[in-house]
């Protein structure tokens, strides 16, 4: 069936059978491969992409199926600027692998968007998301860093 | 995932007359299709359906295509039903999931989720494997011995034990039924898991007391903290009047498979001290008529010792 | 500058792990798996596959793809699939289905009917214990069994009857999964008879030569990519999918990709086994260790390809004792392949030898640090070779300062409903090295690179190569370029035995030495800039010693004096004399608190500390990571993670709801330190291994905690709430 999927500010026209999850579309089809397929059951994480502003898991979405703008980790940084998340990440070594950062990234942007700063409430919100080379302590610490740094932007504003 | 038609239905007759398979959230449907558990032909995307708002007139009504997040978020809704919602599976989940959905999920058993293996829910007549084989996570109670699996549902835990009621629409038009009628232990139909006939659709679940819900609670025991089914949870609501128990509303998760209300133990309750000592001894009532197997006869004592914690929460008894 | 330079890559969504390469008409492949654990496929019915929309091509045994023999010079004899009927374990890859798209492949490969000839299988390893056979232990020379025993002590039963005090208990371990993000997986594309490969692997140049030998090629028609790697934890040495896709490649004559679902990840590819250990331990009432007897068994696949080497791994080498009888056996099962995961041997050896060092301390009413310092070892029992720089004493010293461990009581504590205990262990990984061959390439316009075909799957070696490069090459690191993860890069930066950090930086001080020498020479060679002066290097630039006044030249204008783009050497270096004159290894201390609710019993780990001596520490920040995630991963070694099997063999837990491991919520702030002393005895670059010491002891310290905190021993991993429920 035709659908027209909003990602990343573009219209993407694409013909795809109902049965094809976002994930694959958009890795497959489209290209954009910063979601990752690490379990497709909904329970890694790895594919968390945000759908009308709201995380989601795309492994468990099917494409036809989605009608809010979609982003995904490589709608976040512009004009080769880094999110404040992007940079914590990196900053606080919240990464080894790699693998599991993109979805990891999705949520940590939608934890400092609703201001989650507590680290009991940064943990329970990240849960969502594994990380098996165990990089915990340090996304908590990019969580919370970049949400201080939001804040702060948003007060001087 | 065998191959399929989507339809978006724009009305609510169109979508019940179909021979539909409903898909909402997603979070179960697409899972099972992948994994080729379930096979619709007909599968209509309901999420443009109007099953939406939540308001607080006349007892506590929700659409049942809220999402889990947007329920949990809003302050009419009574604890054991947040908590029940904010300690269920991720962030991301909850995004996606409805609650109408989240009533309707299916069972975890690894063997119905398997479909090289015998399930009797999954493929009638096939056996259980789950009766011999690993079946720590299984139910302890409404079992039978053509399926052990346990519903998996917090919410529908909460729901139980305050009396929610289901409103659903259908062919034949509407009716409203309480959630503690609507599903069926496995018994020698496995496959049968509710009240919902063909075409059948729940549109709103409405909570008829909101004031004994006040003081409620859920109460989620797992191996990790978070992202993982119940192996024992207790929804408790309370009303303890000048030291005793005047009201009390208790169903377990994880232990059952369907949401377990206990209601000896809530009469066990009435009139008691609201003390630990006193908790414990209702609790024992709990156990009754329990079915371990082989790897779950922890849930006995472990469904015993939440009830106790849940009372104690509920009466400022236990430091979280 | 942050730790790792593929960090920018990583956190942007644009570094691409092997799937993420988009290759023009690349077909999709999905495999099919047994499933029953012993017996024949008797027949495979694949019209229905072979005629659903979309489908290229199906390969089964039957059918197989033409593959050739290959020994993998670490893991010997490597299993290829499709190649005959035989079905050793539940979850064997028996058929591979390409499609055009990923959708098609996987509802195709749903529609084989397979027939088996069934044979009895055997599953239990509690069962096998009793016919047990003696078993070469992994990655060790010694024999299965072997003793020290003092002058005139006839056996260890004699050494153990003669201690004042004795514990003798038997541990338990599960069998686990890498379970690394990134499932295996593959793109092969064919172009002029040549064949590169994307693969997520832990030295491309290894997994090239498994696929030159497999396919039959010469080896430098085959070029292996892994830039960057989705973890690997030991799980991907080899790349099976790589060799399906490369093959059907070949046959369809377009890309194939391949890629194991995560349920078959755990039946597909190789896990840890699972282990039963006993250990008894004999001391004097002052706590010295008269006799440490440590029998391990393994389980196994039948032709004993890996066995998990914990007595060998731990009692043979930790503590100060006058006698010491070690052995290992194995119980051959139908049951996944086993192979190398994070610290073999020392993950779940340490389990039990550390639990049982704690159970030893309480019959002894000591303090369980004072114990272990008490036989503080300064070289393995019964060698003469000094460990070359052991500073145990100082990390518990600085770690129960830290962790306040003076606050601990024998019973515990108890705060509201929950009750507190803390445990601690000792930590322990052979320092090591292989062979590693590293390229540094000076560039005209002033900058460097540093390569070599390995990997880095999050471990922070790429860091390393800049960091030290950037060091031996005087030079900030923004003009270092390091690279990893093509096997046409010089050979070296293997992941794996926590050997790279030693082996790929020492070779790289090598090259970079060389190359200076290289630059040097062409500085002051008759054409050069520097003819007839002396010549030193600093600073990135070539200085002439006799003429102060001379303006130094950067190595680019040097470079570009001479007309060359580039000057480029490669160092090699190898493990040599240094292991006949010292032991080596990194040591730590293990601090953990939990919590047990005493109520539901639920465990959580609240406090988390190690403190480790792994030599001079590269990047600290990457280091610490590293060593925190290892022992995020004995916390779940102890409380989460576990395979478990039916009595068919089947595999029970194999998604990520259900092999459990641990979540954000699940994990406290967790501290690290280092006791920091370069050992230069085992190379000049002074560090050791620090990439999977983080876990071992780790459980141990938690099991030892959930004592401290309930009186509760429980001596198998994981624990679960249900081993300390009374009723």
């Amino acid at each position: 069936m035709d659908i027209a999927l909003q990602i990343n500010g573009t219209t993407e026209h694409l013909d795809v059978s109902p049965g094809v999850t976002l994930l694959d579309a958009l890795r497959e089809r489209l290209g954009i491969t910063g979601p990752k397929k690490g379990c497709d059951r909904g329970q890694c994480g790895a594919c968390t992409v945000h759908i009308g502003g709201r995380t989601a898991l795309s492994c468990l979405t099917l494409a036809a199926t989605v009608r809010q703008p979609i982003t995904t980790v490589e709608g976040l940084s512009t004009h080769d600027q880094l999110h404040p998340v992007q940079r914590a990440f990196a900053d606080q070594d919240a990464l080894q692998c790699g693998f599991c950062t993109p979805g990891q990234i999705m949520s940590a942007v939608a934890a400092t968007a609703q201001g989650i700063d507590d680290p009991d409430e940064v943990r329970e919100f990240m849960s969502g998301n594994l990380c098996r080379c165990s990089a915990y302590p340090n996304i908590v610490a990019a969580v919370r860093s970049a949400g201080s740094e939001e804040r702060r932007t948003d007060a001087t504003v | 995932m065998r191959p399929f038609e989507l339809t978006v239905p724009a009305t609510v007759d169109e979508a019940v007359a179909g021979g539909h398979t409903f898909l909402a959230g997603g979070t179960t449907l697409v899972d099972l299709m992948k994994l080729d558990v379930v096979a619709p032909q007909r599968v209509a995307d309901i999420t443009a359906l109007p099953f939406h708002g939540i308001s607080t007139e006349d007892g506590l009504r929700i659409g049942a295509l809220e999402r889990m997040s947007d329920v949990a978020a809003h302050p009419g809704v009574p604890a054991a039903v947040t908590r029940a919602l904010l300690l269920s599976a991720s962030q991301q989940l909850r995004n996606m999931a409805t609650i109408g959905g989240n009533l309707m999920q299916r069972t975890r058993c690894g063997y119905f989720r398997d479909i090289t293996m015998p399930c009797n829910k999954r493929r009638p007549g096939s056996g259980c494997a789950a009766l011999e084989g690993n079946n720590r996570m299984h139910a302890v109670l409404g079992t039978s011995r053509h399926c052990v699996a346990t519903h998996a549902s917090d919410l529908a835990v909460a729901l139980v034990a305050l009396d929610a009621e289901l409103r659903i629409t259908g062919p034949d038009g509407g009716r409203t039924v309480p959630l503690t009628d609507f599903y069926r232990t496995p018994g020698e139909r496995p496959d049968i898991e509710n009240d919902l006939g063909s075409g059948d659709l729940v549109t709103e679940i409405v909570i008829p007391y909101p004031e004994l819900a006040a003081n409620s609670t859920y109460v989620k025991i797992r191996d990790r903290q978070s992202y993982e089914f119940a192996l024992c949870s207790v929804a408790a609501a309370l009303d303890v009047r000048d030291g005793v128990v005047a009201e009390a509303r208790i169903a377990a998760g994880g232990v059952g498979t369907i949401p377990w209300r206990l209601p000896g133990v809530e009469a066990a309750l009435r009139g008691e001290p609201a003390t630990e000592a006193a908790f414990t001894a209702a609790a024992e009532i709990a156990t009754h008529g329990t079915t371990p197997l082989a790897h779950n006869g922890f849930k006995v004592p472990l469904l015993k010792r939440t009830l106790v914690r849940a009372l104690l929460e509920l009466t400022g008894g236990d430091e979280r | 500058m942050t730790a790792r330079p593929d960090a920018p890559l990583k956190v942007t969504g644009s570094a691409t792990y092997a799937l993420d390469n988009l290759v023009d008409r690349a077909a999709h492949g999905f495999l099919l798996l047994s499933t029953v654990a012993h017996g024949e496929v008797a027949s495979m019915d694949v019209d229905a596959v072979r005629s659903a929309p979309g489908v290229l091509g199906v390969y089964t045994p039957f059918e197989p793809l033409a593959l050739h023999p290959v020994t993998s010079p670490l893991l010997g004899p490597m299993w290829l699939p499709l190649q005959d009927t035989n079905v050793t374990h539940h979850g064997q890859p028996i058929g591979f289905v390409v499609a055009e798209t990923f959708e098609q492949a996987r509802d195709a490969a749903g529609l084989a009917a397979v027939t088996y000839e069934e044979r009895q299988a055997a599953t239990s390893f509690a069962d096998g214990l009793a016919s047990a056979v003696d078993a070469q232990p992994a990655a060790s020379e010694a024999p299965p069994s072997l003793s020290v025993l003092a002058d005139g002590v006839a056996s260890i039963e004699d050494a153990l009857d003669a201690s004042d005090v004795t514990i003798d208990a038997t541990y338990e371990t599960a069998p686990q999964n890498h379970a690394a993000m990134e499932p295996h997986s593959a793109v092969a594309v064919w172009a002029d008879g040549e064949l590169t490969v994307y693969t997520g692997n832990q030295a491309s140049h290894l997994v090239a030569a498994d696929l030159a030998g497999a396919l039959g090629l010469p080896a430098d028609a085959v070029q292996v990519r892994n830039p960057v790697v989705g973890g690997a934890f030991g799980g991907k040495a080899t790349s099976m999918p790589a060799v399906l896709a490369a093959a059907a490649a070949r046959e369809l004559g377009r890309p194939v990709k391949a890629a194991l679902t995560r349920e078959q990840v755990f039946t597909a590819t190789a896990n840890r086994p699972a282990t039963v250990q006993r250990i008894a331990l004999g001391a004097r009432r002052d706590g010295t260790l008269a006799a440490v007897r440590h029998d391990s068994w393994s389980s196994a696949t039948p032709d004993l390809g890996f066995i998990e080497p914990t007595s060998h791994g731990t009692s043979r080498e930790w503590y100060r004792t006058e006698n010491l009888a070690i052995s290992q056996k194995a119980v051959p099962l139908n049951i996944p392949p086993a192979t190398f995961m994070r610290a073999p041997g020392e993950g779940p050896g340490s389990f039990a030898l550390e639990s049982a060092i704690d159970e030893l301390a309480v019959a002894l009413a000591m303090d369980p640090i004072a114990l272990r310092t008490r036989n503080n070892s300064t070289a393995p029992p019964g060698e003469d070779l000094q460990w070359s720089s052991k500073h145990l004493d100082e990390c518990f010293e600085v770690g129960a300062a830290r962790f306040g461990w003076e606050r601990r009581s024998p019973d515990g504590r108890v705060e509201g409903d929950w009750l507190v205990g803390m445990g601690t262990a000792t930590a322990m990984f052979p320092g090591l090295r292989f062979p590693a061959t590293v390229g540094v390439t000076l560039h005209a316009d002033d900058t460097a690179t540093v390569a070599a075909s390995g990997a880095d799957p999050g471990t922070g070696l790429l860091g390393v190569l800049g960091i030290v490069g950037a060091e031996s090459l005087d030079l900030d690191r923004d003009r270092i370029t390091p690279l990893l993860g093509d096997s046409r890069l010089p050979p070296g930066g293997l992941s794996g035995g926590s050997t790279a950090t030693a082996s790929a930086g020492s070779a790289t001080m090598v090259a970079a030495g060389t190359v200076i020498e290289q630059l040097l020479a062409l500085a002051t060679a008759p054409d050069g800039p520097f003819h007839g002066r002396e010549v030193g290097y600093a600073d990135g630039s070539v200085h002439a010693l006799d003429d102060t006044d001379r303006a130094p030249m950067t190595f680019g204008e040097v470079l570009r004096s001479t007309g060359r783009d580039s000057l480029g050497a490669t160092g090699t270096t190898a493990p040599g004399e240094e292991m006949a004159k010292h032991s080596f290894g990194s040591w730590g201390a293990q601090f953990c608190e939990v919590r047990v609710h005493r109520l539901t019993r639920e465990i959580r780990v609240s406090r988390l500390l190690g403190v480790f001596d792994a030599g001079r520490i590269i990047n600290p920040q990457a280091a610490r990571s590293q060593l925190m995630g290892g022992m995020i991963w004995g916390v779940s070694a102890a409380l989460h993670e576990g395979i478990e099997f039916g009595a068919d063999g089947r595999v029970t837990n194999r998604d990520l709801a259900d092999y459990l491991l641990p979540v954000n919520a699940d994990i406290p702030d967790v501290d690290v330190r280092f006791v920091e002393h370069p050992d230069t005895l085992l190379s000049d670059l002074g560090a050791r291994g620090l990439g999977e010491i983080g876990l071992v002891g780790m459980a141990a310290a938690v099991a030892n905690a959930v004592h401290n905190a309930t009186g509760v021993r429980v001596r198998r991993i994981p624990i679960r709430l249900e081993d300390l429920l009374e009723d």
